[in-house]
């Protein structure tokens, strides 16, 4: 109980601190209207907010506050990293803020690949810009950055995790994760509890281990790490066939998790097994693989977990998000945990135990699943592996929904997301005997598909109360926000940002903007006004009620 | 495509990230091809007994197919300066000559490429349906002869498109690229739309595209129109061309595509 001495100190020694910056743990776990302290805007990965300025009656009046497009232009910026000069006058390239900003004390921080702003909320405008000078590493996104007291940190695509001053922009310090020439890319925002800065990292190009470690704020120091596959000899290793496999296993824990202060443990979600699409290597379960995990925050030990996709053969990473609240289950108060998986299947747990209470397919085309087991686990149909003459799967490894933020609404009692109704072939392509590793041995071929939707769905019964299915066949952008303003947030993948009834999905209100939107939408108090902010390629919009 | 958390190829890489800086892996010049299969001869005797004949691991030697040292080494530059000294355990090799060293190292690192294996493009022979039951699939669940003919539209398609690629594009006919559309004629495969205003006739043409707050459509004439939508109106009517080949995604089963398939390629 270390950990709860810490929080306790610095919650009290917070109280005396002024101003810039400055977030305390106590801020983190709860948040203040007038803030959006994590990548999740809470610990416990909703995306739902109590404020209501913005409700049903009046959000037909929002209005544009500002835009601020931001440029990958290293000119004025703050310059750290261990790579390279960037070419002179090499193009900068088109952004897209997937990362949800934090707001702190009216300043925005967010982060893309290699680069980290802060932004004044009231305006727009640029506070501060740092670059990081590359090594390499796929730069496909950032998710955003943590917070503590007055530190930031964020992770590149050659595996550093870096702090900075919130005030300045200036770099306090930067420690290597994993490295870039073992094809390991950090995308995740790291999550900051207590004395802890929990980091984790991607990468399927190579068949390398997960994982998931903790550092001290200060120091940048690991404090432990945590693999996602087990050992020989340790529990799990009985779902691998040697110690091979397990060593090179994959499992990447590349989206934030979240966090229940009470019980004290983290929810981890975790990536898909390595090799990729070809399991022969690796027979068995392959844990703690496409699972979630429930870990002590002060030590890194595993307290339970459950494997929403035993043996993937489908890039079905469980990296969606474990959203925790409390509610009802057959007349008996629960803590619950609720995903929808990238597989298609809906799965409702026990967040104390990791018992499943539910498992339901949400997608209405999936076709991979030959029911569930008792433990709540998807039975995979080897057919549905990829094959020499070609499999038909629903859904492809983009999955039925991705991980985009789902938003849960405490008061409707319904889980949203964006969902798809999608299809691939996935091909056999290996010769007899040839070692395969990462995605080697196969072809994945996409196929038309019926395009996305917004879904709801009713936790207790696991059932869709209602899907608004998008005109434009591509589907939906984004993640998703709900409000006590009984108001849902989303992209239409047509370039709008659209709010719908919660109850019924109908749509009350829609704004066009440049770009499909490439974060999920928050929401926070500044001077009077809610704020509606949305990150949509290279800009971030904010809106009010005028 | 916001909802792709990870490309799975480079190539899809390469193109929805332009500005990305690519995996180190795709970085050419690291070896020389030609020098692979003197270095695997070089290496068997030496180091084999320990990483094992392929350098993938074996009795005490770590795999050097993901070794962090040996994607370090620099053209056999850091490789020679551990045969010779030795290191954790390793003994010293001071009796193989640079040639031998350098060769050994394009071996290796040939393995680390070989293990950083990305999708293969090309399926191999992927016939193994069987032909009458695809006649059968084409003239009756399948209802494909409802639109196509053998000796019509189909007359000689399997000497224009791959096995794998005629069956993808049963499955997928649009992302085959349709042909027609810009400046090339009619497309046949286009949506077509029919909108209707409450007061006014209704208008139809080509869908251009379409979201809840608006459609956009070109008529016959070239004329381009935009109607904002509001729930139910104006009314909008979407043909699709292609449906039946959607619905045919819901029912169809791998026994169907495979059967179909060995039709198909009979087509010459």
């Amino acid at each position: 109980m270390k950990t709860r001495n810490f929080l306790l100190s610095v919650v009290l020694g917070a109280a005396a601190l002024p101003a810039f910056g400055q977030l305390t743990q106590a801020q983190i776990q709860k948040p203040l209207p007038e803030s959006w302290p994590t990548y999740h805007g809470d610990y416990f990965g909703r995306h739902y907010s109590p404020l209501t300025q913005i409700n049903q009656s009046n959000v037909k009046h929002l209005s544009l506050a500002w835009v601020a497009r931001m440029s990958a232009s290293t000119l004025g910026a703050i310059t750290g990293g261990e790579g390279p000069e960037p070419k002179p006058g090499a193009a900068p390239g088109g952004l897209s803020v997937k990362s949800i900003p934090l707001m702190v004390n009216g300043v925005l921080y967010f982060s893309t690949p290699d680069h980290a702003w802060a932004v004044d909320a009231r305006t727009g405008k640029e506070i501060w810009h740092y670059f990081w000078k590359t090594q390499g590493g796929l730069h496909i996104g950032n998710r955003g950055m943590g917070m503590y007291g007055n530190w930031l940190y964020f992770e590149t695509p050659d595996d550093y995790i870096i702090s900075l001053d919130a005030k300045t922009g200036r770099e306090r310090w930067h420690k290597k994760i994993a490295d870039v020439k073992a094809e390991y890319f950090s995308t995740m925002a790291p999550l900051v509890i207590g004395n802890h800065v929990i980091v984790g990292m991607g990468g399927d190009f190579l068949d390398v281990p997960g994982w998931l470690e903790s550092r001290d704020p200060e120091t940048g120091d690991i404090q432990w790490k945590w693999f996602s596959t087990p050992r020989p000899g340790e529990p799990g290793a009985e779902t691998w066939p040697d110690a091979f496999s397990m060593e090179h296993g994959g499992g990447m824990p590349w989206q934030p998790p979240t966090y229940d202060p009470d019980l004290n443990l983290l929810y981890v979600p975790t990536g898909n097994a390595n090799p990729v699409f070809i399991g022969d290597s690796r027979k068995g379960d392959n844990l703690y693989t496409s699972s979630i995990v429930a870990l002590n925050p002060d030590t890194g030990k595993m307290k339970w977990y459950f494997q929403g996709s035993p043996h993937d053969t489908h890039d079905w990473d469980a990296t969606e998000v474990p959203i925790l609240f409390d509610g009802t289950i057959e007349g008996t108060p629960r803590k619950l945990l609720a995903q929808a998986h990238r597989n298609g299947m809906f799965f409702l747990l026990d967040r104390e135990t990791g018992k499943n209470l539910l498992s339901t397919q949400f997608s209405d085309v999936a076709n991979w699943s030959k029911g569930f087991k008792p433990n709540g686990q998807p039975i995979p149909d080897p057919m549905k592996e990829p094959q020499r003459a070609g499999a038909l799967v629903s859904p492809g490894s983009n999955g039925a929904t991705n991980w985009p933020a789902p938003s849960f609404n405490p008061e409707t009692g319904l889980f949203y997301m964006h969902s798809s109704r999608n299809y691939a072939m996935f091909y056999r392509t290996d010769t007899p005997g040839e070692a395969i590793a990462a995605y080697g041995g196969s072809s994945e071929h996409r196929v038309d598909g019926f395009g996305g939707s917004l879904q709801a769905i009713d936790y207790k019964t696991g059932k869709t109360k209602w899907i608004h299915d998008y005109p434009n066949g591509a589907g939906g952008s984004g993640g998703l926000l709900g409000t006590a303003g009984q108001l849902l947030f989303a992209g239409d993948g047509a370039q709008n940002l659209v709010a719908h009834d919660p109850a019924t999905g109908k749509i009350l209100w829609h704004a066009g903007l440049t770009a499909g939107i490439s974060n999920a939408p928050e929401t926070y108090m500044l001077d009077g006004h809610q704020y509606l902010l949305v990150g949509a390629g290279d800009s971030l919009y904010a809106f009010y009620l005028q | 495509m916001p909802l792709l958390s990870k490309p799975y190829s480079l190539i899809v890489a390469a193109f929805l990230f332009g500005s990305a800086v690519a995996p180190l892996s795709a970085q050419k010049g690291t070896y020389d091809p030609a020098a692979v299969p003197r270095g695997k001869e070089a290496f068997g005797p030496a180091c084999g007994f320990c990483h094992g004949l392929s350098a993938r691991g074996g009795d005490g030697g770590p795999d050097l197919a993901r070794s962090l040292f040996v994607m370090g080494d620099d053209h056999g530059k850091q490789l020679g300066e551990i045969l010779k000294t030795g290191r954790n355990g390793m003994p010293a090799f001071p009796d193989l000559t640079p040639s031998q060293v350098s060769d050994m190292a394009s071996f290796l690192h040939e393995r680390v490429e070989a293990a950083r294996a990305r999708e293969s493009a090309t399926p191999p022979n992927i016939i193994v349906g069987d032909a009458k039951d695809g006649l059968a699939y084409f003239n009756g669940a399948g209802k494909c002869s409802g639109c196509h003919s053998a000796t019509g539209d189909l007359k000689g398609i399997a000497s224009r498109f791959e096995p794998v690629a005629l069956q993808d594009r049963f499955l997928s006919p649009r992302a085959g690229g349709g042909r027609g559309g810009r400046g090339g004629g009619p497309n046949r495969a286009a949506k077509t739309v029919k909108v209707t205003p409450p007061n006014g006739p209704a208008v139809t043409g080509t869908l251009m595209s379409v979201s809840d707050f608006a459609v956009t459509l070109r008529e016959s004439d070239g004329n381009r129109r935009t109607f904002t939508r509001e729930g139910d109106v104006p009314k909008v009517e979407i043909t699709d061309p292609l449906q039946a080949h959607y619905d045919l995604l819901r029912r169809i089963t791998d026994k169907d595509i495979h059967n179909l398939t060995a039709y198909l390629v009979t087509l010459k």
